[in-house]
């Protein structure tokens, strides 16, 4: 039911703030962390009552910045050489895992998961395959397993591509799974093909309807639409503000990304930069949702210490996300109203007079209109 | 008409074993059935396989029933083999089903209540054990589905054309149409999608079955449609007949309607899930 907070790049701080505390779980990151890092985490963070910590392995792309990842045990030093079509090797691969989560101890771990060239039919089976060794691995220890479902965002428009998908995903012994969607988004733009957004609302329906727990990892204000359609869980990180799961953020440059400063407004469900937010306020189309961040006053007070506001631009959105996750889980607001309101409130932004420009020319609103069609059309999309 | 072509064989067959032979009773694409007694008055059946019939199938069959071991089952009481004008012939020996098969009492008219539900735990028990195995059967059916007595529970036969998911598939990919019996299979088997073949394959099946037994009809048939029909809607995936999804509301029996969802994703996702329901649904009525 809670947010969960996908672990980046130094951002193991943010776990412990007192103005974070409604994330109710936490994504541990192997990439950044060393196993006693991790594992410090996971004992720290067991004191508080009914969190989740789940150990998602990293292994989307094993040759990529390896970071971390090698001062962990089921690390497979033959990443660059191995077949990575062979049954045995993943195997392997799943038992060490495994065998790496029992010793680090969080409540669940993923099973490891490649982005591949082709999502075909047999990826998905193989992806199962894991899911059920990591499962039957996983016996009789504390940690829950969890199947890794990675999905080409692209390809989820067409209704008998996702049904496939779920049919066979939900073919995995695994009661939970972590949905990792491949987009070719670009950064600071947000997932606006209403067909894609219909698969993937789809998609999560279906397994939550046959009673698999959907996590969507790596989600930004789309996680509206992700609970709309059921997901149990979504889970965010500080810099999916600004960017998505692409092939390409494998190629950039390491310690993190995402490194532009924005406030997160939930009257246009956008994110704007900074004499955006300005002239917003001055029309007075900040949400109260905006007005109650705790973040709020900080931020206007330190502009333009852009430094500063980076910092509390990252805070400002994670506490918009699991308050908002709680406010849709608990009945509070709806998706429905919530996109609506932003849909009206852009309607109101370019009627403005005088004129009302976002600084960024992309930064229209388009995507809402989008989102709301999805919305409205999901249920039919059967 | 059936042709019995191997009545030659399996005449050698009960002369070797001591058995009086009585006559076919079965033909199918991969074997004969016929008749035969034992000494001891037991009633046999003897299936003699074709030769060349698709000898991993065959193996597979064999394998799969073996493998199985349930109430609800069909299982062989002998395998071997016999040389018979110079052509080796595998046969099986089992039990004869003397209270004949669903396809038989469905003649007479349609299960009541009772009977109905006591067929669906006979089927999904069957399905629930055939699924822990890792096979998939793939021709459930009224044909198949036999009765050792006339007041005896239901017993599924015929592994014929049984998957074996941890075995490579024997189905040629290039097919349109994977093995089955059309009117009874589900729309992966009728697409060829072998991905997506596993016990809920199987669960579509007995739901088909048990409309057919309860209600009369197919669940996917518009009334005035004909067979080839009802199987264009189903490799279509267009959902269940507003008649039956009516019907089932009537007899309270909502469970097949989920069993016979066009995608085994929107079926009942686990073996033990869909007992655990068709026995709530018993407890409710």
């Amino acid at each position: 039911m809670p947010a969960f907070h996908q672990i980046g790049h130094d951002s193991e701080n943010l776990l412990f703030e007192a103005e974070l505390a409604r994330f109710g779980g936490a994504i541990l990151s192997p990439l950044n962390y060393t196993p006693e890092e991790v594992k410090a985490q996971v004992v720290r963070l067991k004191d508080r009552l009914g969190f989740v910590t789940v150990l998602d392995p990293h292994l989307y792309r094993p040759q990529s910045d390896r970071l971390c990842l090698p001062s962990w045990s089921y690390y497979p030093k033959d990443v660059d050489t191995a077949d990575l079509g062979s049954g045995t090797w993943w195997a392997g691969l799943v038992d060490a895992v495994a065998a790496s989560a029992v010793d680090v101890g969080p409540t669940a771990v993923c099973s490891p998961a490649i982005v591949p060239k082709v999502f075909s039919e047999d990826f998905y089976l193989d992806l199962v395959n894991n899911g059920n060794r990591l499962e039957a691995a996983l016996r009789g220890t504390q940690v829950s397993p969890m199947l890794t479902v990675v999905v080409n965002l692209p390809e989820l428009s067409a209704l008998d591509r996702v049904m496939s998908i779920a049919s066979i995903v939900s073919r995995c012994r695994t009661q939970d799974c972590l949905l990792v969607m491949v987009s070719t988004a670009e950064p600071r733009r947000e997932l606006a093909d209403p067909e894609e957004l219909k698969g993937v609302m789809r998609l999560i329906a279906t397994l939550e309807g046959g009673g698999q727990h959907v996590t969507v990892g790596f989600s930004s204000s789309d996680m509206i639409l992700w609970k709309a359609a059921g997901a149990t869980n979504c889970a965010t990180g500080k810099f999916f503000n600004l960017r998505r799961f692409t092939l390409s953020r494998f190629d950039e440059p390491g310690g993190g990304g995402g490194q532009l400063e924005y406030w997160a407004e939930e009257s246009l469900l956008a994110f704007l930069r900074q004499s955006d937010l300005l002239r917003i306020q001055a029309r007075e189309l900040l949400s109260d949702a905006s007005k109650a961040n705790p973040y709020k006053d900080p931020i206007l007070s330190g502009i333009p210490d852009k430094k500063r506001w980076l910092a509390l631009g990252w805070r400002q959105f994670m506490y918009w996300f699991a308050e908002t996750e709680y406010r849709l889980s608990t009945g509070a607001v709806s998706a429905e109203e919530l996109i609506r309101t932003a849909d009206d409130n852009w309607a109101k932004v370019e009627a403005a007079a005088p004129p009302l420009f976002m600084e960024e020319r992309q930064n229209d609103g388009s995507w809402v209109r989008q989102w709301r069609r999805a919305l409205a059309e999901f249920p039919y999309f059967r | 008409m059936p042709n019995y072509a191997l009545e030659p064989v399996a005449r050698a067959i009960c002369a070797r074993a001591g058995y009086d032979f009585g006559g076919g009773i079965a033909e199918g694409s991969f074997k004969e059935t016929y008749l035969a007694t034992r000494p001891d008055g037991v009633t046999l059946a003897v299936k003699v396989l074709k030769a060349g019939c698709s000898p991993e199938r065959t193996d597979r069959e064999i394998d799969a029933m073996k493998r199985c071991s349930h109430p609800n089952i069909g299982s062989f009481l002998e395998l071997s083999a016999i040389e018979h004008a110079s052509v080796t012939y595998g046969y099986l020996v089992e039990a004869f089903l003397a209270g004949g098969t669903l396809e038989d009492r469905l003649r007479s008219g349609l299960l009541d209540d009772a009977d109905t539900l006591a067929l669906g735990d006979a089927l999904i028990g069957a399905v629930v054990h055939i699924a822990a195995q890792g096979l998939v059967h793939r021709d459930f059916k009224p044909a198949n589905v036999m009765f050792p007595a006339p007041e005896a529970p239901a017993v599924v036969v015929d592994f014929g054309i049984v998957r074996d998911l941890q075995k490579t598939s024997i189905t040629k990919s290039y097919l349109g149409m994977g093995p089955g019996t059309p009117f009874f299979a589900s729309p992966e088997q009728l697409n060829n999608e072998k991905a997506l073949i596993d016990w809920r394959t199987d669960q579509f099946a007995v739901g088909v079955t048990l409309s057919v037994a309860r209600f009369g009809f197919h669940p996917y048939e518009e009334p005035g449609e004909n067979v080839a029909q009802v199987i264009a809607r189903v490799a279509g995936r267009k959902g269940p007949a507003a008649r039956f999804r009516e019907a089932c509301a009537k007899a309270k029996l909502s469970v097949i309607e989920r069993m016979i969802a066009a995608w085994p994703a929107e079926r009942v996702r686990t073996p033990e899930a869909l007992l655990s329901m068709w026995q709530q649904q018993r407890e409710k009525k």
